[in-house]
């Protein structure tokens, strides 16, 4: 199984979720994450969608059958060389008086992670990264009481020196360069 | 038309000093794109529509059908004929969701409609109102484009726009649901049609890249046994005449899919027959054989390719297709062609060598002697029994000399449409190919005949598809078209009866059907008819029946278990095609 991040930009209309999603249900492709995002041009929004496939030439065609709505404007596939790409996670920790207090030194100096709020018996780290570097922070976190985590889908950038946005409109795919 | 679109709402009273309302908007868009036929239903929520519709009666011929699947299908057949967009107008929930089977099957067979249904108020939405259906949820997936209005002012723009979509690039059917409330409100600002000639994000390639076609003429040229594989996109393009002269310069056989008969004289000597599941055996086991396929508007299905793996593996393909999406889907190409059927064949003929394949097209031609023999002659010459439905076919062939037009249902009876009916014309032949939707060919060969007056329109129907939408011979009747329709009565679903004998050892499992009395049904409604039994009547029926003013029922009563062949099992290789 290989991951493949598929960025999508399209115009901002109701019911683009549902037309792009109904693509990979019908293909039986599940998602692993999705995130939705207006660009630096209004009006065009940018679907950053992970999934996870064996063949190559499976995504190829889905990219195509993405291609084919009436909004989508261009599509690109990517592997995860080829993208700058990043996540973020949301950590709810108990902070009851008397229980061992945090290593704020270690969560900011080593894992990068920063308290963003503080309650009465809890506080809030956010932490960036990939999959990795949240996985890792995960299970050093995890020996204080985690009490609600959450993490978003992934947002990525491609590695050509070029914004994709300044493909647009005119970006198309292999077929139409 | 421009003085149409600008042309004051004569009906408007000139003391209210605002602008038409929904409903008047969507009725001068549609004459303002050269609507000029309708095929709908009203009901509650586009009523406000019908009322529009009243005061544009003389410019808009609304046939009303007797159920909305009617209309979708009569909507397809007319575009067919047309060769743009069909235009179907029903109210919400029921209404929407019985033009499901139409739009799905306009999807498949990339058809150009623009579907206009009601909905509920803007403010009921979502409220389980009364008759309020989530079509727009429902049609996502079949649709090429759907969309909700739900303001007034929106409504020029969206509908320029569903034309648009509907009829360019690869065609295909368009929703748009319309609120009541929409269709009540007056718009803000002052009516204005402009004609939509282009969208952003959607850019359909009809002029093909020079490269790409270079490198497809150079395949073609360098090519042993080249093979053509004429599909539905040649007919969509009206690309019939460049598809012959690039043959004929260059001297290479022609095989059709099922939508892509007619696109070339069954007599034409390049003509070899056509591909699939129940296709000719040469034309199928050739593929084989040939050292360059070259595909034209057509997309590899499942029912041309048997078993896609084991298809054409030694061959290098030229793929000329309109959508991108197709291009490798199913069988890689090796010189992909983008581009519209007829923009790319005239780009290409300049660059191909005239030839002379004779040796190769020769080749083909002892498999038709086998077909011959085994099938096609028994089939024809058989005196026994009852009437065989390749008797009725060749004989129809003969007496309307191949110029009609063919509407075909889906099955056994379809099939032996396209293997005996010799076409004459192009655009010969309306089916419901991806789809397979019985019921198809009633409503569809009204629809035909509304958009092709001049032309005789047969349609070839099995007793089960019949009854799936036998409603519409009052459409027929009403509007008085001169449709003809064959039943072709085997008192079986004969396709599926077939599958039942050859594969689930004869195990018949709900396929004979207690028919009612056809004839007397169609005189219900008002149409005339007849039965024929015995093959010494036939003639006479036929006869009778085709020199009728207005339209006949003729109900043919053919050989019970009666198999199509050749076929090529679900599953195997086209190599593995079985005559008997």
């Amino acid at each position: 199984m290989t991951t493949y991040t598929i960025c999508i930009f399209t115009e901002n209309t109701i019911g683009l979720l549902n037309r792009i999603t109904i693509i990979f249900t019908r293909r039986r492709i599940n998602i692993e994450s999705l995130t939705v995002s207006e660009t630096e041009r209004k009006g065009i929004s940018r679907f950053t969608i992970v999934i996870k496939h064996e063949s190559r030439e499976e995504v190829e065609k889905l990219v195509r059958q993405i291609r084919k709505i009436v909004e989508v404007m261009a599509v690109f596939g990517y592997l995860n060389d080829e993208i700058v790409y990043n996540e973020i996670a949301l950590f709810k920790i108990s902070t009851p008086l008397g229980r061992k207090s945090l290593d704020v030194e270690t969560i900011n100096k080593v894992h990068k992670a920063w308290v963003v709020y503080w309650g009465l018996d809890y506080v809030v780290i956010e932490k960036t990264g990939n999959d990795t570097d949240i996985r890792a922070f995960f299970d050093y976190i995890e020996q204080y009481e985690i009490l609600e985590f959450v993490r978003s889908g992934r947002i990525a950038v491609g590695k050509t020196e070029k914004g994709l946005v300044e493909y647009l409109p005119e970006a198309e795919w292999a077929y139409y360069q | 038309m421009e003085a149409v679109a600008n042309a004051p709402e004569t009906l408007e009273i000139p003391t209210i000093p605002t602008y038409i309302n929904g409903s008047h908007a969507l009725m001068q868009t549609l004459v303002a794109e050269g609507v000029d036929t309708i095929f709908g239903y009203p009901g509650g929520a586009i009523m406000p529509v019908y009322d529009a519709l009243y005061d544009f009666q003389e410019r808009v011929n609304h046939i009303l059908v007797r159920h909305e699947q009617g209309a979708g299908h009569a909507a397809q057949g007319y575009a067919r004929m047309q060769r743009r967009a069909g235009v179907c107008l029903v109210t919400s929930g029921p209404g929407a969701t019985n033009l499901v089977t139409p739009i799905a099957d306009a999807q498949i067979d990339s058809t150009p409609l623009v579907c206009i249904v009601g909905q509920v108020a803007k403010k009921l939405l979502g409220t389980d109102a009364f008759q309020e259906a989530d079509i727009m949820g429902v049609t996502m997936p079949i649709t090429k484009w759907n969309y909700q209005i739900t303001s007034a002012d929106e409504v020029p723009e969206i509908i320029a726009k569903a034309f648009y979509i509907a009829q360019s690039g690869r065609p295909g059917p368009v929703l748009i649901d319309i609120t009541k409330s929409a269709q009540l409100e007056l718009m803000t600002k002052p009516y204005v049609y402009k004609k939509c000639e282009s969208i952003v994000s959607y850019r359909p390639r009809m002029v093909a890249k020079q490269e790409q076609v270079a490198a497809a003429a150079e395949l073609i040229n360098a090519a042993k046994r080249p093979y053509i594989l004429a599909g539905h996109g040649v007919q969509i393009a009206k690309a019939e005449d460049e598809l012959r002269l690039l043959a004929e310069k260059t001297g290479i056989p022609v095989a059709t899919t099922l939508l892509g008969q007619s696109t070339i004289p069954t007599n034409h000597p390049l003509y070899v027959g056509w591909l699939g599941m129940h296709g000719n055996y040469g034309p199928n086991v050739m593929t084989d054989q040939a050292d360059v396929i070259i595909a034209i508007g057509m997309r590899f299905d499942d029912r041309v390719t048997g078993d896609a793996s084991r298809y054409i593996k030694q061959a290098k393909v030229v793929h000329i297709e309109i959508d991108p999406s197709e291009i490798d889907k199913i069988i890689r190409a090796d010189a992909p062609v983008v581009g519209n059927a007829k923009d790319v064949l005239e780009a290409l003929i300049p660059l191909v060598h005239p030839n002379d394949h004779t040796i190769w097209r020769n080749e083909f031609r002892k498999y038709d002697i086998i077909e011959n023999e085994t099938i096609t002659v028994p089939e024809l010459t058989s005196k026994d029994g009852k009437i065989r439905m390749a008797e009725v076919i060749d004989m129809l062939s003969t007496k309307t000399k191949g110029e009609a037009v063919l509407v075909t249902d889906v099955g056994q009876h379809q099939m032996m449409a396209s293997r005996y009916y010799q076409f004459r014309r192009p655009n010969s032949l309306v089916t419901s190919g991806g789809m397979g939707t019985m019921g198809f060919a009633l409503p569809a060969a009204f629809g035909v005949q509304v958009g092709a007056p001049d032309r005789q329109v047969v349609a070839i129907i099995g007793d089960g598809c019949f009854q799936m939408t036998l409603q519409e011979l009052g459409t027929i009747v009403q509007n008085k078209q001169p449709v003809k329709a064959i039943i072709l009565n085997n008192n079986f679903l004969g396709m599926v009866r077939q599958w039942q004998q050859l594969f689930n050892e004869r195990r018949y499992s709900f396929v004979e059907l207690q028919n009612p009395d056809f004839i007397t049904i169609a005189r219900g409604f008002g149409m005339d008819g007849q039965t024929c039994r015995e093959r010494d009547d036939l003639s006479n029926a036929l006869d009778t029946m085709l020199a009728h003013d207005g339209p006949f029922l003729l109900e043919v009563i053919v050989e019970k278990e009666e198999n199509v062949f050749p076929m090529v099992p679900a599953g195997a290789s086209v190599s593995q095609i079985r005559l008997t």
